[in-house]
């Protein structure tokens, strides 16, 4: 069999350029936009992915991370009875108004009272040891470095929390919040941060550490079955923190937004896409309408203007896949929040995909012209 | 052994009777075909001549299945094709009959080989069978050595070369050419008339050429002489082969 598809693609590679590159530029488009999203919606569930615990357990229905309401005490010694649990640890949340030294007035912050030990699992990933130790000093708290401007403070300066003096002990990277500002506290000093009285003996979360990560799945299972402790609910952490981000996007209109942005894509896309096969199908038309006269049906043509189509469908992806790789790179090289998983790569490629086959089926149409009589006028 | 006698008259293998086509393009009414009837035998290089627009394209169209008549009937090879539908027309076309045309209409990423390979490729041909068959086909038109190029390392000579031997290589029963040496220069001309001529003789095609170009008419086996949508006369000539010399007759 003569390729005749990759060979005229391969020989008139300028006519099919223009066809390649939208489609790559389409892809790259989908999958930053995708990124960054994700990176900035994924910084939602912070709290979560920042922290080495594997089943959360909070009340029940609780959309975000950020919107927990309290639960009782006893759910610790719950969890700590199933022979599974090697750790709990709880998470105390202050939502409160932070007054600078500065003029910045009051800005909302986000307080994360924490375990501040070593093997703490509350923002393992986030804080070093080192800084949590500092968190044991009587009124200390950690604020981010991106913070630090609209809270109008520098290490070492004092601040006033809910009323409660309170010093900034140090900063942490990567810890930035959605619609307010963080604060690490120890657990202490958040209880006296929160000026909620209905909030004694009760805390917002509680955390606990598996022998054995990969049965976290079961074990929540397991837990949420029981309501000796009033009504309280358990999820792994990965189900919790996809929760969180979930609500960010589409509560914030931006999964509409994406959606919306990526039909654009498309359809610019397309209709670039489409206008280059179809040149390329007037282009040759004669020599179709050639083998349609020697008696090649007009399927076998319209295959090969498909096959044309998943080409320029393919080389266009590898070109997003390299583009989108060294942006993303570069992305993450000054801080820029993007995050995109495999599987959220593998619809932006597929929406590629269907691009480039949604156009080919578009050229096929002018396939039409390839009447072999009209080579006798 | 397989050269049709001079002497036997070879077969008829393809008939118009009756055949009419017109055309409309808004309030014009305007026939191209008056009621046509032909006999075009096998083995004989039949050219039909005539000035432009006189409808001798539009006749090729019809005897080779390319456009269907508004009246009448087309016979090829035994088969009715003005019965067959649009699909089986295709397949007729596939197994029975090869083209060249004025423009050659190869395709510019493909080598000679490949051209003519091309089509074979669709007949379900064994890649090996296929290649073996495209690589005589265009030793018979003399490019064995320059199957490797593509057109544009060809001359217009070379190119219709390769589009008859993309022809023949299907080794068609039918023939048709449409004007092929009004491209091309006098030593070229010569030169696919001959091929032409040959493949008559030899494969025992029926050649059927469409042409204005005076050079052709003292090669031909057959020339008909077409003017509006008539045919005007009929003359068999074998100026080389045959002692008789040409008849003149009034068309039917």
């Amino acid at each position: 069999m003569v390729a005749l598809a990759r060979k005229t693609l391969i020989y008139e590679w300028r006519r099919f350029l223009p066809a390649i590159l939208a489609v790559g530029f389409a892809g790259l488009l989908q999958l930053l936009q995708a990124a960054l999203v994700l990176g900035i919606f994924g910084s939602a569930s912070v709290y979560i992915t920042g922290s080495s615990a594997d089943l959360w357990a909070g009340y029940p229905g609780t959309q975000s991370v950020n919107l927990g309401r309290s639960i009782d005490n006893g759910v610790e010694m719950r969890l700590r009875m199933d022979p599974a649990v090697t750790a709990v640890e709880p998470f105390h949340w202050v939502d409160a108004d932070w007054r600078g030294p500065n003029d910045t007035g009051g800005v909302s912050v986000f307080v994360s009272g924490i375990n501040t030990r070593a093997d703490g699992m509350l923002f393992a990933h986030a804080l070093p040891p080192s800084l949590r130790q500092r968190l044991n000093e009587p009124d200390a708290v950690i604020v981010d470095r991106a913070d630090l401007d609209s809270l109008g403070v520098s290490v070492g300066d004092s601040a006033v929390i809910n009323g409660h003096r309170v010093r900034v002990v140090g900063v942490s990277n990567g810890l930035r919040a959605l619609g307010g500002v963080n604060v690490v506290a120890s657990l202490t000093t958040a209880a006296e941060l929160d000026t909620d009285p209905t909030n004694a003996n009760r805390m917002t979360y509680f955390v606990a550490r598996l022998r054995h990560p990969a049965n976290a799945r079961e074990v929540a299972e397991r837990l949420r079955g029981n309501h000796a402790f009033g009504s309280y609910d358990v999820w792994t952490a990965r189900d919790f923190a996809r929760r969180s981000q979930l609500y960010w996007i589409f509560d914030t209109g931006a999964g509409a937004g994406v959606l919306f942005l990526a039909g654009i894509v498309f359809l610019v896309g397309a209709v670039i896409t489409s206008q280059t096969l179809v040149a390329a199908v007037i282009g040759s038309v004669r020599e179709y309408a050639t083998l349609n006269a020697l008696g090649v049906g007009v399927g076998a043509l319209r295959k090969v203007v498909m096959e044309q189509a998943f080409w320029v469908g393919a080389l266009g992806l590898v070109g997003s896949t390299v583009m989108g790789a060294i942006a993303l790179a570069f992305a993450r090289s000054r801080s820029v929040p993007v995050a995109l998983g495999p599987g959220v790569a593998l619809v932006c490629i597929m929406l590629s995909m269907a691009l480039a086959i949604v156009s080919g089926l578009a050229a096929m149409r002018s396939l039409r012209r390839a009447d072999p009589a009209t080579l006798l006028r | 052994m397989n050269q049709p006698s001079p002497h036997t008259i070879p077969p008829v293998s393809l008939q118009a009777r009756h055949v009419s086509k017109s055309f409309s393009s808004g309030p014009i009414h305007h026939t191209v075909l008056h009621d046509l009837t032909l006999d075009i035998r096998a083995g004989e290089l039949t050219l039909i001549s005539g000035p432009s627009g006189c409808g001798k394209s539009t006749l090729l169209a019809i005897l080779s299945g390319l456009q269907r008549p508004d009246q009448g009937q087309v016979v090829a090879l035994g088969e009715d094709l003005t019965l067959l539908n649009t699909r089986a027309l295709e397949r007729f076309r596939l197994l029975h009959t090869g083209f060249v045309f004025q423009g050659f209409n190869l395709f510019p990423a493909l080598n000679a080989l490949e051209q003519v390979e091309l089509p074979l490729s669709y007949l379900g041909l064994p890649p090996g069978d296929a290649r073996r068959r495209a690589i005589a086909s265009l030793e018979e038109v003399g490019l064995g050595p320059r199957m490797g190029l593509r057109p544009s390392e060809l001359s217009g000579g070379e190119k219709q070369r390769v589009a008859i031997a993309r022809a023949l290589a299907k080794e068609p029963g039918l023939l048709f050419a449409d004007e092929p040496t009004s491209a091309l220069d006098a030593a070229n001309g010569q030169i696919i008339i001959d091929i032409l001529h040959r493949i008559a003789r030899t494969h025992g095609t029926t050649v059927l050429c469409v042409s204005h170009d005076p050079r052709l008419v003292g090669h031909a086996d057959r020339v008909l002489a077409m003017e509006d949508g008539r045919i005007l006369s009929d003359r068999v000539s074998s100026p080389i082969s045959t002692p008789t010399s040409g008849i003149e007759e009034p068309s039917a």
